[in-house]
């Protein structure tokens, strides 16, 4: 469970990172309205509190280059080799959860059926390597689709029914 | 002091009705379940359990919360012990011994000190939070807008100074969370900052969401990542705790104890510092210091017994200051207010029944854990082996119905995408957590206090330096800073040092 730490160059990337969102923050504070016409006096402007904050993170940001660059970042800069392979998980993950919420919730299905679909997709896909291996894809589809049905209808009990919550 | 005795007695008698006892035993369970399967936190499953309760009456409601934050911090302890993987990030400290003593085939005795440890935890806090509730209450009516500027920034900074390895990028992560909380509409002149004309930004990013997004779809995501490692389990002998691991240790238990309640009254800390901090504390004051992290009860005790006493301690800035002392605190901050309960320095006042109602929760919640301890090991067990490809998608559906759920919004949903995989963006790059997610619950305290405190003053910045708790709190804050500059902490290193020389030699004469 224990997270590797990130590279120096890894923080050098997400100081900039920080930096430029923090010129941001700040170039948004300081062109937004202060509300003259209101007599608001500039000390309580609405810009004020989120400027300060930008400037924070700036002056932060702008630490964590230095130290990231004392600690050899630049000589170690190069960019890390992205696999899709090697991130297929990750990205597969993504793709499926990003799929339901956005394509299947909230467009006309009825949430129990959405939710047993997605459940029943995500499990088959991250147990299809070891399905295969072991030869039981077929009995692996026909228990995923079953374990998707299942949650999808006491999730939707317990919530709907049960404690009255409404569902997307 | 009788009056509060008067209190607490009249909401056992509210809380002992069969339905309530169902309720907090089968939020115990959920918890217990959700603190035991790794990758499930205590904050997620506080934050899920707040929208599935959000149709019940507030007490029921809060009293689930409760028992599932309480379950859910003792749940990770058997999967410390079992598995050697903290099932929260509260039970890494018990992983060292816990783990130890499963490997010499004391799973069982381990699980028992565990359940003690967890339990006279959470009574020590309990206790605190009965009593020191009314006082700090009171201290609190003192606090005006400087106070709480103060305190909604050292909450942010030493909450990222002590979650993770990395004080500035705790910081840095406090710091977004103020800056989340500054968007939306504004509360001095119904302004939209930040908006970009987006309509459903003008309500603000809602905790909630933020929430189950940062630690359900992130922790999602992180665990689907991998491929799940093989998980075997130690055999186990009996769970039921042993009087004399308590009573042999019990300055221990004491000291890990109030420890645990204090790091919980400090903002933002939470359950891990605080058995990290009482396994550290027993360790330098235990006669047997060789033993720990090779099985020690005493380490265990004090990891278990700090955690749990978080908990209560970590309520006391909520109903005090409306101010949470940890991340799954956050949520129950948030569910009060959902539910139309106003913590703040005005509790003691208005409502001094719900302080006692709350410690009456701990209190079920405490018998609730010391059941299951002493019962539900074999099922637990069982849940344990429940292969993750079948526990995530479920989990990420419930993130998608506890994001709506509040307010109905597809725009929550999209709100848990974005927190999500900025989330788990953030904990590649070795971001804390939880200073984030008390930065956009401190967000509009600063922002208003410090407008507020600069109307008062006409500008003028001197009483948020010369007001006696004003100045206290900034010398904390810019305490806390300096002290990770190495020139400074060095210099106040050797001042102390040449300070109490003279007291050392003085000992050793005598």
């Amino acid at each position: 469970m224990e997270e590797e730490k990130p590279s120096p160059f890894a923080d050098l990337i997400s100081g900039g990172v920080w930096l430029l969102f923090a010129i941001g923050i700040v170039a948004g504070s300081w062109t937004m309205d202060r509300l003259v016409h209101l007599k608001v006096p500039v000390y309580t402007a609405p810009g004020l509190v989120p400027g300060l904050l930008g400037i924070s993170i700036a002056i932060m940001g702008l630490l964590m280059i230095v130290r990231a660059i004392r600690a050899g970042a630049l000589a170690q800069a190069h960019l890390p080799a992205f696999s899709i392979r090697e991130h297929w998980r990750l990205l597969t993950a993504l793709a499926i959860c990003f799929a339901f919420a956005l394509g299947l919730m909230g467009h006309g299905l009825p949430f129990w059926l959405a939710t047993a679909i997605f459940i029943a997709v995500f499990v088959f896909v991250f147990q299809f390597e070891e399905r295969r291996a072991t030869g039981t894809l077929l009995r692996g589809a026909a228990f995923a689709a079953m374990f998707g049905l299942i949650c999808g209808g006491v999730i939707f009990y317990v919530f709907q029914e049960v404690f009255l919550v409404r569902l997307p | 002091m009788f009056d509060g005795l008067q209190l607490f007695a009249h909401s056992i008698a509210n809380f002992a009705t069969p339905v309530t006892i169902a309720y907090a035993l089968g939020a115990c369970l959920v918890g217990l379940i959700i603190g035991a399967l790794p990758g499930l936190t205590a904050t997620m499953g506080v934050a899920l359990m707040t929208t599935l309760t959000i149709a019940l009456p507030p007490n029921i409601a809060l009293l689930i919360l409760v028992c599932t934050y309480v379950g859910a911090i003792y749940g990770g302890s058997r999967t410390a012990i079992l598995l050697n993987i903290p099932g929260t990030p509260a039970s890494a400290a018990s992983c060292l011994d816990g783990y130890a003593l499963a490997r010499q085939g004391l799973a069982g005795r381990a699980m028992g000190i565990a359940t003690s440890g967890s339990v006279i935890g959470t009574w020590i806090g309990m206790l605190a939070l009965a009593t020191l509730t009314p006082v700090l209450g009171e201290a609190a009516l003192k606090f005006g807008a400087y106070e709480f500027f103060w305190l909604a920034l050292f909450g942010v900074v030493i909450s990222g100074n002590l979650t993770g390895d990395d004080p500035l990028k705790g910081w840095i992560a406090g710091f977004l969370g103020l800056f989340v909380a500054c968007i939306g509409q504004e509360g001095m002149y119904a302004y939209d900052r930040f908006t970009f004309g987006v309509h459903d930004l003008s309500g603000g990013i809602s905790l909630i969401p933020a929430l189950v997004g940062a630690f359900g779809f992130a922790e999602v995501l992180t665990v689907i990542k991998d491929r799940p490692p093989k998980i075997i389990i130690n055999a186990f002998d009996t769970v039921i705790p042993r009087i004399q691991d308590v009573t042999r240790y019990w300055r221990t238990v004491i000291r890990s104890g109030l420890i645990g309640t204090g790091i919980g009254i400090v903002p933002g800390v939470g359950e891990d510092v605080a058995a990290w901090t009482s396994y550290a504390a027993a360790r330098r004051a235990s006669a047997e210091k060789e033993k720990f992290g090779k099985g020690s009860i005493e380490g265990l005790m004090a990891a278990e017994t700090g955690d749990n006493a978080c908990v209560p301690g970590s309520v006391i800035p909520v109903l005090t200051l409306a101010v949470p002392g940890s991340a799954p605190a956050a949520v129950l901050l948030a569910a009060m207010l959902i539910h139309g309960v106003q913590p703040g320095p005005l509790i003691m006042v208005n409502s001094p029944q719900f302080v006692y109602d709350v410690v009456t929760m701990m209190l079920f919640a405490s018998v609730g854990i010391l059941i299951y301890g002493l019962t539900l090991t074999q099922l637990l067990v069982k849940i344990l082996q429940v292969p993750q490809t079948l526990v995530m998608p479920v989990v990420f559906v419930l993130c998608v119905v506890g994001s709506f759920a509040i307010a109905s919004r597809m725009f929550d949903i999209y709100v848990m995408l974005a927190f999500g995989v900025l989330g788990f963006i953030l904990r590649r790059f070795n971001y804390p957590m939880a200073p984030l997610v008390l930065g956009i619950v401190l967000g509009d305290l600063l922002d208003k206090n410090l407008r507020r405190g600069l109307t008062l003053s006409d500008g003028d910045l001197s009483p948020f330096f010369t007001r006696p708790i004003s100045f206290v709190m900034f010398l904390l804050v810019a305490g806390t800073i300096l002290m990770n500059v190495p020139a400074f902490s060095n210099t106040v290193s050797r001042l102390w040092a040449g300070a109490i020389a003279p007291l050392r030699r003085k000992s050793r004469g005598a």
